[in-house]
């Protein structure tokens, strides 16, 4: 609504009001996922704004007299700030087929064997992570595409629904062919709300999960991950794979990998041993990311607070609650967790997820280990924000590759432990599958 | 095709590769992203790469012999594109005005040479919590000078122009509106209202309620808006809407691409983006407003007396004389200028209730020198040659410490 009167133009819109209960924030509109906890005092927004500020900033190349405090960028990099892939702190995107190439996704890359600390073992001309881009001087590493291959599935009330499958293509690779033995995985830019709150799950509950099991197929699992600053292995807890241990080492490495900025976790620049241009390249200094910078976009990740529910009293959304139970998804999608003291008098979350392992079947196997991760394992996502994705947004995409345009395909996809899930979902009324969306579109 | 290169020069420098094109901004990325995948998909032949930086270093990298390989410069930044078309940095463009009028009313927003072309413009106002307006029985400002009434002290929020990059054509649409000298006085009664801030906070402040007003330029508000941020924007009388540009380098290595790029901006298609969601910047081709927009006006179709003939040129070239004039007048000397103004303000209010010929003249001269800025409407045509901090505190100082004295006489201390 444009309101004209005289002697003023005044476009005024009102929405609803930002509300806050407990560690969650109420906002529904595209920032929704950019909220901080509410519970933050002054100096601790202050600080959230310099992370923030971060998070947006657009990483130049070195050097730079005007913003020597920012420069530094690749040699070789997928994007210029954080915030491009992860859009509105929220999914990224997947290319819209042919002729789109990725840009708020990355291709892991990596050949048979292990490194030596049990991950992958880098490809040895590409290095760990397909990098598109890079500085004047350093050739890019190549594009890399997703062809799209539809089908529609049936389901056994005959309703059909429209699926596809994503086909991995490179072009304009730059530094020779991949090598018939490569190990690809394609990987979208996941949400980052909520993931201090992650970060205080508990490890012994984590590990009480993973030797519980739930009695049926449903075998969780924990990665064992390197962790650097400590020098051992870890439990993994961030990453599609849970191939992170921590928040700071998650940070340090996307920074590092996805815009070629090192850190005081991840010193070295991003470079294969055969990229001369690339180790030769200016640097912004070692570290790119300043002590202090790295403080404030930790923090920054820390407090961003997720999306409070919505529609809690509908008796639909009670009603699919109860069948997101009954039929088996909430074994793995477990709605809360508890956290450590500490979190402005939180006891417990809900980001429905168990933080570990399963193996997700052939349909979204990507064939490459990740430390202890087969290639047909996937670490649970949390689902906490996923009836806003539209909202933050331009397009819906879920699952790690973001082939799923709807939560109807996501769950199709669903197979391995998370098969008689998927079977139940697929015998469902058409009435009950709405109410079970309807659920999963109020988190 | 909208543009073409008029010179032929780029012939002898363009590359047998036009698969890609190097374009140079400070635009978000979230703003480039989006161009970048619609001029891919376009244009599939084509690589678009973003050499991202800010003003002084883009300056830098543009006037090198080579141009630092950079085939678009793409950005707002006014006094860049001044600046270095003044150096022959650029190609003259060749652009059909029935389409891209290259102005809004009687304001150029395109340059009148041809080398750089308007892309978008944005909006100079104020983000308005109504409800704290209301709570204090005060209606919504709707010129400028509103803000510099008694009863707005401590609602607003202000950006220090020296931290917000914004922030010196938001106060020199307010100078060119009202006149230099005339335009520093109002500046500095609404700075005596108001506090300072370095920007990142401002809208912030005023959805949260500690503010009832901040003055900013209009897209982060239409964005606060979009949000469901329960603030309004208004553009105060006379506001103006100012240009970010496109143009092509001298020595583009990829010349033909680059040409096609500029063409996709200024397109319908490369438009009608500005309105996304999260960019909402307004489009410069009239015929890219369908209505459509929520939120939005369009300033091609604005009452009369909403804007004014805005001078982009001189507004770029006093750009760093504004940052200095309002570190030295208001930002240094604002807690003095707070005292002073209201003051004032008091003056004023004694002189309604029974007025003096006498005291009124001193109170005009009090005002006048409360406002002082140590450079005259003449010399801030061109800020060229001006050595702008010297000796500016002793006599910012001395006219509000007279202010200060003649106040005194009016009314005295207690």
């Amino acid at each position: 609504m444009i309101e004209r009167r005289a002697g003023i133009m005044s476009a005024v819109l009102f929405g609803a009001m930002l509300t806050v209960s407990g560690m969650s924030v109420a906002q529904t509109g595209r920032d929704a996922f950019s909220q901080p906890q509410p519970t933050l005092s002054g100096a601790e927004r202050a600080i959230f704004r310099s992370g923030q500020s971060l998070f947006h900033q657009a990483w130049i190349v070195a050097p730079s007299r005007e913003q020597p405090d920012v420069d530094g960028l690749g040699p070789l990099y997928n994007r210029l700030s954080c915030i491009a892939c992860h859009i509105g702190n929220g999914r990224g995107e997947p290319p819209r087929g042919t002729p789109d190439v990725m840009r708020s996704m990355v291709v892991r890359l990596s050949v048979p064997g292990s490194d030596n600390h049990g991950g992958p073992r880098p490809h040895p001309a590409y290095g760990d992570q397909l990098n598109p881009d890079g500085i004047p001087g350093v050739p890019g590493e190549g594009k890399a595409m997703l062809v799209w291959h539809d089908f529609v599935e049936t389901l056994e009330d005959g309703t059909r629904v429209p699926m596809r499958r994503p086909e991995l293509r490179f072009r304009d690779l730059a530094y020779g062919p991949l090598g018939s033995d490569v190990l690809a995985s394609v990987r979208i830019a996941p949400p980052v709300f909520g993931m201090g709150l992650l970060e205080a799950v508990p490890e012994t509950e984590i590990l009480r999960r993973a030797s519980s099991g739930s009695g049926d197929a449903i075998r969780g699992r924990i990665n064992r991950v390197w962790d650097i600053v400590s020098g051992t292995s870890m439990v993994g807890r961030f990453g599609w794979k849970a191939n992170q241990p921590g928040l700071s080492q998650q940070v340090a490495s996307a920074f590092r990998d996805d815009l070629g900025i090192t850190s005081r976790i991840r010193p070295d620049e991003n470079c294969a041993p055969g990229q001369t241009a690339c180790l030769t390249a200016p640097s912004g200094g070692r570290s790119e990311l300043s002590d202090r910078q790295f403080d404030a976009v930790m923090f920054y990740m820390r407090a961003l607070a997720p999306p409070l529910r919505r529609d809690t009293a509908n008796p639909r959304v009670r009603r699919g609650e109860t069948l997101f139970a009954a039929i088996g998804c909430a074994s793995c999608h477990v709605p809360t967790q508890p956290v450590t003291p500490g979190n402005a008098g939180t006891t417990e979350i809900h980001p429905y997820t168990d933080l570990l392992l399963h193996d997700m079947g052939e349909g979204l196997a990507d064939h490459r280990p990740d430390f202890a991760a087969g290639g047909r394992d996937w670490r649970t996502p949390p689902l906490w924000g996923l009836g806003l994705t539209a909202a933050v947004g331009d397009q819906e995409s879920y699952l790690h590759d973001g082939r799923a345009r709807t939560l109807t395909e996501a769950i199709l996809w669903h197979g391995g432990e998370a098969q008689r899930a998927g079977a139940s979902f697929r015998a469902l009324s058409a009435d009950d599958r709405n109410a079970l969306l309807t659920f999963l579109n109020s988190l | 095709m909208i543009v073409t290169i008029a010179a032929l020069l780029w012939t002898a420098h363009a590359h047998a590769d036009d698969a890609r094109v190097l374009v140079m901004t400070s635009y978000p990325e979230v703003m480039t992203t989006r161009y970048e995948q619609a001029f891919e998909l376009a244009h599939s032949g084509i690589d678009l790469q973003i050499i991202w930086k800010r003003s002084n270093d883009a300056f830098a990298e543009l006037s090198k012999p080579d141009q630092g390989g950079i085939d678009v410069y793409w950005t707002p930044a006014a006094e860049n594109f001044l600046a270095l078309r003044d150096r022959q940095a650029f190609h003259a463009l060749t652009v059909d005005r029935a389409v891209l009028p290259g102005r809004i009313g009687g304001q150029a927003i395109s340059d009148a040479q041809g080398f750089f072309e308007a892309f978008e413009v944005a909006g100079y106002g104020l983000a308005v919590n109504r409800d704290v307006l209301a709570a204090r029985g005060l209606a919504i400002p709707t010129r400028w000078e509103d803000l510099a009434a008694a009863p707005y002290a401590g609602l607003i929020v202000l950006p220090v122009p020296g931290r917000v990059g914004f922030a010196p054509a938001l106060y020199d649409v307010i100078l060119q509106g009202a006149g230099w000298e005339a335009g520093w006085r109002l500046i500095s009664r609404i700075a005596a209202n108001a506090r300072l801030d370095t920007g990142l906070g401002m809208i912030d402040s005023v959805v949260a309620g500690d503010a009832a007003v901040a003055l900013a330029i209009d897209f982060p508000i239409r964005a606060a808006i979009t949000n469901g941020r329960r603030i309004a924007m208004v553009y105060p009388q006379p506001t103006a809407f100012l240009p970010a540009h496109v143009a092509i380098t001298t020595r583009a290595p990829h010349a033909t691409a680059a040409r096609t790029f500029v063409d996709f901006l200024l397109s319908p298609a490369g438009q009608k983006l500005l309105t996304h969601a999260d960019i909402q910047r307004y489009p410069v081709r009239p015929d890219a407003y369908d209505g459509s927009v929520p939120g939005a006006v369009n300033p091609f179709a604005l009452p009369p007396g909403a804007t004014f003939a805005y001078d982009g040129d001189r507004g770029a070239r006093r750009r760093d004389l504004i940052v200095a004039v309002f570190d030295q007048a208001i930002a240094r000397p604002h807690d003095r200028l707070q005292a002073l103004w209201r003051r004032i303000g008091l003056a004023e209010a004694a002189l309604a209730r029974a007025p003096d010929a006498h005291r009124q003249s001193l109170l005009d001269e009090a005002k006048a020198l409360a406002g002082f800025v140590p450079v005259t409407s003449a010399g801030a045509v061109d800020a060229a040659g001006l050595d702008p901090r010297q000796h500016w505190s002793r006599q910012i100082d001395d006219a509000q410490e007279r202010a200060l004295a003649i106040v005194r006489q009016i009314i005295p201390e207690q």
